[in-house]
């Protein structure tokens, strides 16, 4: 080895100690976290509509409260590429606007700020996402464009301390997480969590929201996830992504929605039907602490109960940590 | 300009007129009261041939250090102060202004810029593949150079150095393009400005692909602008969005291609009563009445 090498390799190991140190610390305002949290994991095969249906059984479940509220959908929509499984399907959200609908919402509104194409309309026009949306007449915020309002953080792993973001989402009274279930090779893993980059303002921070890299991703995570509450969460689980996310890996079907009062208990629940282990995503495992819950004896399982994959999900080599090895699942 | 372009443009202009904030500047989004910076550019440049064209916005919001905020009370420069120097140049002399933009512009860099940084994306961060060497301009201060900053600040400084450019001038503009040519998508074109992660090849974006062309096209032509041009050409034809397709249009104008059958099936694609991104509707108006009007993006080649 020489001494470059060397050099190098040692400062590799200091950037990932320095990385894991914002966690050794708790930096929360207060423990939010529910006595216990509700998933329900249900069975869909395909995008069609009788994802309405199955959705609106789901639902019935939990007994949400959204009368008179207003209800904003945050889907995860990051870019377009042909035949690729990168943006939560169109069927899936306006099952949900249809569903908070029925349950009495006084308004309800999808909003997204793409991460990587600056041109939102055509994500929604190539996905086919504005069509569905107009036949249903459900407005549609650019998040990336929407006025925008200086936020103190409620959690201070990133060290941003604020963060400017959309009046949309500061005035919604009820805001659901709507992710694609995917491998992501900055994260881990994008889920309902990771979803919620997508609120944060391309018109500020740019395309992509660079300053949350600079900052940790994974620190940039909880504090936002801190501050803008998730009170729901439907994960589209049905097509997923595995390896190279959150554009260039390859499609992995998992056949399921999973429905959440709690976006840890969420994303916990996702990371272990891929055959990830959810204490291992920092994110995750941070947010367990203060917001949410991450351990199965504080989740009660509605519907199915969580069965984990023959083979792990697939991710890039930094996160290979996070599957399921025999030992750890042993 | 035919009948059905030579109409749209006309109501463009006057929906632009009519959504001006009382303030002055345009909002983003209709219903908006915060004025940005983008929209309200690109809106001065649509509407700059017109006598109410005012840069008055401009001077009163540019920040001491010379840039301007992303919008009215951002507290920090923009990525795409380039945008508004462009559009101060494109409505008159205001020397006092451009100088101090112009100053900012040479003392912004990508984070990358500084040596630390280039030791660690050479040696431990080697996900992306990029020469930290060639670096452009940021979105926000503190962060990596990405595309569209840094086209727009090079149209800025190409426009207002068209020829004798020395110093520091020179050097940022080579920089520059080195920047944009080195982040390309290995076949044709532009994202943001990861073009390979993980080894993959990541897709272009029509629209980040033709503001690039339009920054390189003072340069040479070469191996990557070329298919670049053809790829924006092809995509042209069957891009869904407006906004993608007035910069398509606008970057085959600059390079001389024939755009008449674009601007039509731009003219079918829009549609104004639905249209609440302000940005969106100026890009459609330049994009309409570039052949007509002159094209504000265009550099000398």
């Amino acid at each position: 080895m020489t001494r470059r090498a060397a050099l190098a390799g040692s400062l590799g190991i200091a950037t990932s100690a320095a990385a894991s140190l914002p966690f050794l610390v708790p930096r929360y305002d207060r423990d939010r976290r529910p006595t216990g949290s509700r998933v329900a994991i249900l069975p869909a095969t395909e995008y069609s509509e009788k994802l309405s249906g199955a959705l609106w059984e789901g639902l019935e479940l939990f007994n949400l409260d959204v009368a008179g509220k207003s209800v904003l959908l945050k889907p995860n929509l990051v870019d377009y590429i042909p035949g690729a499984e990168i943006n939560t399907h169109p069927l899936l959200v306006t099952a949900a606007a249809e569903a908070f609908h029925r349950l009495g919402a006084k308004r309800v509104t999808v909003a997204e700020g793409p991460g990587h194409q600056r041109d939102t309309q055509l994500v929604l026009r190539a996905t086919g996402l504005e069509q569905h949306l107009k036949e249903q007449r459900i407005p549609f915020v650019d998040l990336n464009r929407d006025e925008v309002v200086k936020i103190r953080l409620r959690a201070d792993y990133s060290r941003l301390k604020h963060l400017w973001l959309p009046r949309t989402v500061l005035e919604a009274d009820f805001i659901v997480s709507i992710p694609k279930v995917k491998a992501h090779h900055w994260s881990g893993v994008t889920l309902s969590m990771k979803n919620m980059f997508g609120v944060v303002p391309g018109v500020k921070y740019g395309w992509p929201k660079n300053l949350l890299h600079w900052h940790g991703i994974q620190q940039s995570i909880v504090d936002l996830v801190a501050t803008v509450p998730i009170h729901f969460v439907i994960a589209d689980a049905i097509v997923c992504m595995q390896g190279n996310g959150p554009l260039a890996g390859t499609a992995r079907r998992l056949d399921r929605i999973v429905l959440s009062d709690d976006p840890v208990a969420a994303d916990a629940t996702c990371a272990r039907l891929m055959g990830l282990v959810p204490g291992r995503v920092p994110h995750i495992a941070e947010t367990a602490k203060f917001l949410g819950n991450m351990s199965p004896d504080r989740i009660d399982q509605l519907a199915s109960a969580v069965i984990s994959p023959p083979a792990p999900f697939e991710t890039v080599p930094e996160f290979e940590h996070l599957r399921v090895s025999h030992r750890a699942a042993g | 300009m035919t009948g059905r372009v030579n109409s749209l443009v006309h109501s463009l202009r006057t929906s632009l007129t009519t959504r001006k904030l009382p303030q002055g500047g345009w909002p983003f989004l209709g219903g908006s009261l915060q004025m940005g910076l983008e929209p309200t550019c690109l809106a001065l440049l649509a509407l700059r041939l017109e006598r109410s064209a005012s840069a008055a916005v401009l001077l009163d919001a540019q920040r001491p250090d010379g840039s301007w905020g992303s919008f009215a009370t951002d507290d920090e420069a923009s990525g795409l102060t380039g945008l508004a120097l462009l559009t101060l140049n494109a409505l008159g002399m205001f020397a006092h202004a451009a100088t101090r933009a112009t100053d900012w512009l040479l003392d912004a860099k990508g984070r990358e810029a500084s040596w630390i940084w280039k030791w660690k994306f050479r040696t431990t961060d080697t996900r992306v593949r990029f020469d930290p060497d060639k670096f452009g301009w940021p979105w926000e201060p503190g962060t990596c150079s990405w595309v569209v900053p840094t086209v727009f600040a090079l149209l800025a400084l190409k426009q207002s150095f068209p020829c004798c450019r020395k110093g520091r001038v020179a050097y940022r503009i080579q920089c520059g393009v080195q920047m944009l040519l080195d982040r390309a998508c290995p076949n044709a074109g532009w994202n943001a400005g990861n073009g390979v992660v993980y080894g993959i090849a990541m897709a272009p974006h029509i629209d980040t692909t033709a503001t690039a062309l339009l920054a390189l096209r003072s340069e040479p032509t070469n191996e990557l602008i070329e298919p670049s041009l053809v790829w924006v050409e092809h995509q042209a034809c069957s891009c869904p969005s407006p906004w993608s397709l007035a910069w398509a249009i606008l970057a085959l104008d600059a390079y001389n291609r024939p755009v008449g059958s674009l601007q039509q099936r731009l003219v079918n694609l829009t549609e104004l009563d639905e249209t609440d991104n302000i940005a969106t509707l100026a890009a459609i108006a330049l994009a309409l009445d570039c052949t007509a009007c002159g094209n504000p993006f265009e550099v000398v080649a």
